[in-house]
């Protein structure tokens, strides 16, 4: 019990010291990135004429990225600078719209775990081929349809950024889950359970989820990475004032600071995420 | 006989596009300012869009932009993905950690993101051939970690077997061994990366064009088409969502052509 109590908690240090280094290694990138970007410390108020010399001598001489360390240091005490297009903290601009975005992304996530699972168990449970295929058409389907355009739609439709991104995220979870279930229905002693008559959600859901569960917890992660990508295309054509417009409007401004915390900062969701998930899959693992 | 059926499309299509020069009506940037926003007529097939110009011959052009140059970028991205693969089975332990590491980094930033984020970094104000460029080697250049990561565990998987220990053994060289005995063994493997890759590039490219950070005006891409869309006044026209049915037909036709049982992640 103790030593693997002891292993459980060298792996836990280990993914720890992983994230850490992720993040340590993408700010580093991105400052890197950002500084070699072209037409980086250009700034139009240098062609003002009616400025001083002085003025653009300071304005010259402002550099928001003035080297990697310099950079760390300003992310570990809290300083984020200022967003050239939107001219507020970026903290700032982060705390403000990060509640919205995970309103969306919690709301979207849910849904589509909600519908992939529960549409699974279902066809699952019923072995019938119409609603089988009927599914698998309709997930490939809205799987041929661009992000940007379902939000559009959803717009169109007048839903929620939520839906719009469970529409989106719902099928590729789907089609994993489907593929799990359906692995471990194939399994000999659900197939003996089936022969002695064992059948319903109950034999789905205690002896093909539970034992799936650990992937089912993997996927988790990977579809919390999968929502923070389609949120940027959702929350910027539905209008929604959440993190993922913040994106946009920073690459359509080519604001440098923001894109550069928010590289950070979803790296760090992504990768928080993953962890989290695996840490519920090792925890879930030992005790099976 | 699916698979048959949509390779068919998928070719005809191909081809189709390949010859817009021949079958589209007018040149794609050519306006026609007494017909803004025309219906479909005899003249103009699809009618015209609010610039003016001929929606059948943006089409077509559109669509050999789409269909060229989606899978070559997706060529660029498996063949980065094969040498990285390659040099990790010749290299040795300390390339394949270190790639599998920067594997990681790249996959902890959802794609969109990624590319929105690069694609910010660049000039956006390009001429339209640049941004043509642009936007498609980003996609290629950015795209290789998830096939790489793949084509490292089916090269590793080839490194250990009989055939390649008894050829070292005769005293093939690393590289001869990588290049002559283990690239060719790939092939399945790199074919369904392509077919899984290609798609997610034709949504990406749409994704971008649609958020205003493709391709740029007047050259057309089925993107670049789907944004006239986003306008209320001419939604109702069927001639306007022709690019998604065909983008949607292209994309279902790549998941039918070569079905693959486990999807990258």
């Amino acid at each position: 019990m103790n030593q693997s109590f002891r292993r459980f908690a060298g792996a836990g240090l280990r993914q720890g010291l992983m994230l850490l280094l992720t993040l340590t290694a993408t700010a580093m990138l991105s400052a890197l990135l950002i500084g070699s970007a072209p037409g980086i410390g250009m700034d139009e108020r240098q062609l003002d004429l009616r400025l001083s010399e002085r003025s653009i001598d300071a304005i010259r001489s402002r550099r928001f990225v003035t080297g990697v360390g310099a950079y760390l240091r300003d992310v570990v005490t809290g300083d984020w600078g200022v967003s050239i297009s939107l001219g507020r903290p970026v903290r700032e601009l982060v705390r403000e719209r990060g509640g919205l975005t995970l309103k969306t992304l919690g709301g979207g996530l849910t849904l589509a775990w909600t519908l992939a699972l529960g549409l699974s168990l279902i066809l699952e449970d019923l072995h019938w081929h119409g609603p089988e295929r009927a599914a698998a058409l309709l997930a490939g389907g809205l799987l041929c349809l661009p992000a940007a355009m379902v939000a559009l739609l959803s717009v169109r439709l007048d839903l929620s950024p939520a839906l719009a991104l469970a529409t989106v995220i719902g099928p590729r979870i789907f089609r994993y889950v489907r593929n799990i279930l359906a692995a471990w229905s194939r399994m000999p002693y659900v197939l003996a359970a089936r022969a002695r008559g064992a059948a319903g959600l109950a034999l789905v859901c205690r002896h093909i989820c539970i034992p799936a569960a650990p992937e089912l917890l993997a996927l988790g992660g990977i579809s919390a990475g999968m929502a923070i990508g389609v949120v940027i295309p959702v929350e910027t054509v539905c209008g929604s004032p959440g993190v993922g417009q913040l994106v946009w409007l920073a690459a359509m401004g080519r604001d440098l600071p923001v894109l550069i915390h928010l590289t950070v900062l979803v790296a760090a969701a992504v990768s928080g995420a993953n962890l989290v998930c695996d840490a519920l899959r090792a925890f879930l693992e030992r005790a099976t | 006989m699916t698979q048959r059926v949509s390779r068919a499309i998928l070719i005809a299509l191909f081809l189709g596009m390949l010859g817009a020069g021949i079958f589209a009506p007018y040149p794609y940037a050519r306006q026609f300012r007494d017909e803004i926003a025309a219906p479909p007529a005899r003249a103009h097939l699809l009618g015209t869009d609010p610039l003016g110009r001929d929606r059948l011959s943006r089409l077509w052009y559109g669509g050999r932009i789409s269909v060229l140059l989606a899978p070559a970028a997706t060529l660029l991205s498996v063949g980065i993905a094969l040498l990285i693969a390659l040099a990790s089975v010749i290299l040795g332990r300390w390339w394949e950690r270190g790639v599998k590491t920067a594997i990681d980094l790249f996959l902890s930033l959802p794609w969109l993101f990624l590319l929105l984020t690069v694609r910010g970094l660049l000039p956006l104000n390009t001429p339209p051939a640049a941004s043509l460029l642009v936007t498609f080697a980003l996609l290629g250049l950015l795209g290789w970690p998830g096939p790489a990561r793949v084509l490292i565990a089916a090269a590793e998987r080839q490194a250990q077997s009989d055939y390649v220990l008894q050829t070292r053994a005769r005293g093939c060289g690393a590289w001869r061994t990588a290049l002559r005995h283990i690239a060719p063994n790939l092939a399945p493997v790199i074919r369904a990366q392509f077919w899984t890759t290609a798609p997610a590039y034709l949504l990406a490219e749409a994704n971008l064009a649609l958020l205003g950070l493709g391709i740029a005006e007047p050259m057309p891409s089925w993107g670049n088409l789907l944004r006239e869309l986003q306008n209320p006044a001419v939604a109702h026209d069927i001639a306007v969502w022709i690019p998604l049915i065909l983008l949607v037909i292209t994309m279902g036709c790549c998941q039918l052509a070569e079905p693959i049982e486990e999807a990258s992640l």
